[in-house]
């Protein structure tokens, strides 16, 4: 099905080639995953295979590529697209018109198929997608993993013999994903589509996938083969392939079912109890939400919610899609009027107090970190924010002035340091990686040295070494005394960073408190390792491997 | 019954109401259109697309109506009942401010916003395909792209209140024009990366993938020529007094064109894969439409037993008439309303 001899493509005004001499063939009816770490080609691989790269993208390629008997450099994207389904991170960049069934048939229409083929097309598609239900419905009111399912219903009704995904997943929930990615199966075992899929997060892929294909920022190229044999010769991980891989499990298990027998022959010994002489208690009150209820027109998103979350605390904030965590987010930083119910902030109820005034105490950093980026570079983005909470109201003496600026300065230049950014300083911010753009969006707001840090689906996008690196810098500031309250789908990492998880559900607290304790009886947010040991309380893969071996 | 209504019908509604409210000034006659086209945008409102506009649509309606009426009380100094003056030679706003510019601006804020009533409705009832189709085929990439650039507009609104929020929330005070650019940059560079977005994504679904159609050539020699011949029939009636042979020329160079244009339009590999019913519904609303219009044509023609549509504020305010047939037809203004109310229940 897919063919690349010796590719290498260099993007215009690029210093090194995305690709370098890649070598790749791909048989029909594979169901394959593309990963390696932010930077290493798997979008321009993938790009290549319907000839976005070079026709779209422009740039240097040399070497020969076939897809399904085609080389797509000659026949072009257009040509290619009765080939090869292209399924975008983003499913609202996809859209062109406004509802389910006209979304499908767009591409049809504009081809030219006789009417009878499109409707045939059309409710094969959308029986394959699993949108029948939803054909009459508007975009706008779909959820995202229904979104995702119209953009690739949208693609499914060309037939095409390959269907390519990037990162289709990586704004979902789990339960969404999992949908996605259960359709995704039908259509390779059902039809025998081939499947091309680029993912960061391992442990929701590597139970579906055949192949893997893993690309390298380094000279060492592309590793291509079978999951279990090309796992084995990378870093890269799912918690229960890195604790297989600790304890030597062979042959090396791929999933929680694949591992049970392993963690089923072994004994993990209970902790003795640690008599504890003085229990530790946690910090002053930063917040207090209290019975609060929001509403958007006659929407209700969040109903009652109360919460408390104490200084020098990493809180994780979990729920579906439209449970309302970003809603409640929202309401602690004044962006939504909170209807009934208060909010104190180390003890200072919030009502009288606008967004400007309570982003002294709270720092927030949105969903999409280019909402925050304009400066020319990094430190001026830095600089900005530091101005801005400079005194305006009266004219100040020049030497004043020029005190407070070169204060400014050294602030910004300390927390490039500590954020590890200090090498991109001159850089023009939205020409980073996605790693290094949202760090560079929570530098401008922590510089202000808020109290309270609130982070909206940080780690979107982010590969293994940039999350490692945001978990660090969020372990330091909790230490620091900050306190931090996190959205996210990323189960992993809240098991291995927060200290307390809360659960949200269609506006209500569902859960709160010790993330062993909430995450277990979570049937949709279970770390690999709950789910492999479930009477351990174990979070993490070195939990497990500490308790087999305890320390000294 | 499936109330939904066709195409042609939305646009035939569309064309009568904008008549209506281009023919009168008349107060309660404008007062009627609106609360006809307020029925109707309150029954349809439920299916209309959310966070389509950033303000409301009644608010910004008062705001064009109140503008409006001091505008031009400000502006035009005409009129017997004066309010108040202020001396002559005052530079711009000395003279007299008079009750009747105020109603004449007040007029004129009404028609404005019945205007944007009208197209928001339409737009908002048809989805985008089905406007997409009303343009002639010749004209479908033009018709897609600029689609998409309506579509483009709530999200890039939407937007807008994302990056203004997070500045906000970063400290940001809009006091100057220069604390304006943390919000026009990322929402410049957000539209531009959203538009290669999706033109990466139309691109591999096959858009404009069709190869040149056959004879693009010969059709548009047919056009140069059409265009010679009207321009010819043009001078011809304008300077050499031979106005039947112009207008013959210039109704030859315009048939030309249009069939140049539906040759071309066919050439276009394109299919529908639904076509549209007539129903009951329509009829009932083309039917309104058409008595509208007779009506609106009759009393333009001085047809004895209509009142007339004319009322100008000036020179003296006056009261407006009313006559209950004008008043009447304009009701059927409301018939989608009704109609698409009927599916409801």
């Amino acid at each position: 099905m897919i063919s690349l001899r010796d590719v290498t493509f260099t993007y215009p005004g690029a210093a090194r080639p995305a690709l370098k001499s890649v070598n790749l063939e791909i048989a029909s009816g594979c169901f394959g995953l593309v990963t390696g770490p932010s930077g290493s080609g798997k979008s321009t691989l993938l790009r290549c295979l319907n000839g976005l790269v070079p026709h779209f993208s422009g740039g240097i390629l040399s070497g020969s590529i076939c897809v399904a008997g085609l080389n797509p450099v000659q026949a072009s994207p257009q040509i290619m697209s009765r080939q090869v389904g292209f399924v975008f991170q983003d499913p609202e960049t996809q859209f062109v018109v406004d509802r389910v069934e006209d979304e499908v048939v767009f591409a049809m229409e504009n081809l030219a198929f006789p009417p009878q083929e499109i409707q045939a097309r059309l409710d094969n598609a959308l029986d394959l997608a699993g949108l029948n239900a939803l054909r009459n419905r508007r975009l706008e009111t779909l959820s995202g993993g229904e979104r995702q399912r119209v953009a690739l219903a949208a693609v499914l009704a060309l037939k095409p013999g390959l269907l390519v995904l990037d990162e289709p997943t990586s704004q979902l929930d789990p339960e969404a994903a999992e949908g996605i990615l259960q359709t995704l199966v039908r259509l390779n075992k059902n039809l025998g589509l081939t499947i091309l899929l680029a993912e960061h997060r391992l442990e929701r892929v590597l139970p579906f996938v055949n192949s893997l294909i893993y690309l390298n920022t380094d000279e060492s190229g592309l590793i291509v083969g079978e999951p279990r044999q090309v796992l084995s010769h990378i870093d890269v991980a799912s918690p229960v392939i890195a604790l297989a891989k600790q304890l030597a499990w062979r042959p090396l298990p791929l999933t929680v079912q694949e591992a049970k027998p392993f963690a089923a022959s072994m004994h993990l010994p209970v902790p003795e109890p640690v008599e504890v002489e003085h229990q530790e208690q946690p910090g002053e009150i930063a917040l207090q939400i209290a019975d609060i209820h929001v509403s958007y027109e006659s929407y209700p998103a969040l109903k009652g919610v109360s919460l408390t979350v104490h200084a020098g605390e990493i809180l994780a904030l979990m729920g579906s899609n439209g449970a309302g965590k970003t809603t409640l987010l929202r309401s602690l930083v004044g962006l939504v009027r909170v209807n009934e119910g208060s909010i104190q902030l180390f003890g200072q109820p919030t009502q009288n107090m606008d967004p400007a005034n309570l982003s002294e105490l709270i720092g927030y950093l949105p969903q999409d970190p280019n909402s925050l980026l304009f400066a020319e570079t990094v430190q001026e983005e830095l600089l900005f924010t530091l101005h801005a909470r400079q005194p305006h109201s009266r004219p100040m003496k020049k030497v004043r002035a020029v005190e407070l600026e070169s204060e400014a300065v050294a602030q910004s230049t300390q927390m490039l340091v500590q954020m590890g950014l200090a090498d991109l300083a001159a850089a023009y911010p939205r020409d980073l990686s996605v790693g290094q753009r949202e760090r560079v969006a929570l530098a401008p707001i922590m510089v202000a040295r808020p109290r309270i840090l609130l982070l909206d689906e940080p780690t979107r996008g982010l590969d293994t070494a940039a999350k490692d690196q945001l978990a660090q810098i969020l372990r330091t500031w909790r230490d620091e005394g900050h306190t931090i309250i996190l959205v996210t789908h990323d189960v992993e990492l809240v098991a291995r960073l927060v200290d307390r998880v809360a659960i949200l559900e269609a506006g209500s607290l569902v859960a709160a408190g010790n993330p062993a304790e909430v995450l277990s009886t979570s049937p949709v947010f279970k770390p690999q390792m709950l789910q492999l040991f479930p009477e351990a309380g174990c979070l993490t893969p070195q939990e497990i491997v500490d308790r087999l071996n305890p320390p000294g | 019954m499936n109330t939904r209504l066709h195409t042609w019908t939305w646009v035939a509604w569309l064309i009568v109401t904008l008549i209506a409210l281009s023919a009168t000034r008349n107060l309660f006659y404008l007062t009627l259109i609106l609360f006809c086209l307020l029925v109707n945008y309150f029954i349809l409102e439920a299916s209309f697309q959310k966070g389509a506009y950033p303000l409301s649509l009644l608010r910004f309606g008062l705001m064009i109506c109140g503008f409006s009426t001091v505008f031009n009380l400000l502006t035009s100094h005409n009129g017997a009942t004066v309010i108040f003056s202020l001396p002559q030679a005052w530079p711009l706003i000395g003279g007299s401010y008079t009750l009747e510019a105020a109603v004449y601006g007040l007029t004129n804020g009404l028609v404005l916003f019945g205007i944007l009533l009208v197209f928001t409705i339409f737009s908002q009832v048809l989805p985008v395909r089905r406007l997409i189709r009303l343009v002639p085929r010749v004209f479908f990439p033009v018709a897609v792209v600029t689609s998409i650039a309506v579509t483009f507009v709530p999200t890039t609104i939407r937007q807008f209140h994302q990056i203004k929020e997070a500045q906000l929330i970063r400290g940001q005070r809009l006091k100057s024009l220069g604390d304006w650019l943390p919000l026009i940059v990322p929402l410049l560079v957000g539209g531009l990366e959203r538009a290669l977005q999706l033109s990466e994504a139309m691109t591999s679904r096959g858009f404009a993938s069709s190869s040149p159609a056959p004879g693009k050539q010969s059709s548009r020699l047919v056009m140069v020529s059409g265009l010679l011949l009207v321009t010819a029939g043009w001078i011809l009636g304008s300077w050499s007094g031979k106005e039947s042979l112009g207008l013959g020329l210039i109704f030859s160079g315009l048939l030309l064109l249009l069939g140049a244009l539906w040759w071309m339009g066919r050439q276009i590999p394109h299919t529908n894969y639904t076509r549209e019913v007539w129903q009951a519904g329509d009829g009932i609303v083309l039917l309104g439409s058409g008595v509208l219009v007779f009506v609106l044509l009759s009393s333009f023609a001085g047809l004895t037993i209509l009142g007339s549509l004319y009322y100008s504020a000036y020179p003296v305010l006056q009261w407006p008439d009313f006559d209950p047939w004008i008043g009447s037809a304009l009701l059927a203004l409301c018939f989608p309303a009704y109609i698409m109310s009927l599916g409801k229940k």
